[in-house]
């Protein structure tokens, strides 16, 4: 089965769109919302 | 004074070893950007003492430098007091705590799926052909899954540090 890891570009850009999802979150909980 | 050495060593440490670990995880990224599966011509197959000694040395070092990445991390934290807001992503402390989080997930990852895995591709421990070859499409994911887990924990590594203007 393909995935996204089966390339460079798609491994970077995983962890790419992670770490913005993530960061939204954190952001989130510090502000206490 | 003392602390503030101890807590500097260990800084000192922490970038030292997390190099060594994601440097050797890039360095496979930028060999083979491509997944492609392992022929079986290319398996290691008893290349000699001497060799083997050399392969396990590589793959020893980069192991056990996320050990030593891992756990000056943790003393960091504990140093300062900090352990247990990281842990339960208290306040601010939830910016460290994540990357606290993600490499731990990762130090699980190649410990306890990569490395078992590992073992068998490289021939450390006896398996069939078809075996290290199986073996060799999890090495590869269990690697990129943590290429791809080293952004975010880069990320909020720094951010601890030097991005509280992200934060508010």
């Amino acid at each position: 089965m393909k995935t996204l890891f089966d390339t460079a570009g798609g491994t970077i850009a995983t962890g790419l769109l992670l770490t913005l999802v993530l960061y939204l979150m954190v952001r989130q909980l510090v502000a206490g919302g | 004074m003392v602390l503030h050495v101890f807590d500097f060593l260990l800084r000192w440490a922490h970038f030292i070893a997390a190099l060594i670990w994601i440097g050797h995880n890039y360095a496979s990224v930028v060999q083979r950007p491509n997944y492609r599966p392992l022929a079986r011509e290319e398996l290691v197959n008893n290349e000699g003492a001497t060799f083997m000694s050399l392969l396990n040395r590589e793959h020893g070092t980069f192991r056990y430098a996320s050990v030593v990445a891992w756990a000056s991390g943790v003393l960091m934290l504990w140093q300062r007091g900090w352990l247990m807001d990281a842990l339960t992503l208290n306040g601010y402390f939830a910016v460290i705590g994540t990357g606290f989080w993600i490499g731990t997930l990762m130090l699980g990852n190649l410990w306890l799926v990569l490395w078992p895995n590992q073992k068998k591709v490289l021939g450390f421990v006896p398996a069939t052909v078809d075996e290290r070859i199986r073996c060799a499409r999890i090495t590869h994911l269990s690697s990129r899954t943590n290429t791809m887990l080293s952004i975010p924990l880069l990320f909020f590594m720094a951010a601890s540090s030097h991005g509280a203007a992200l934060f508010n």
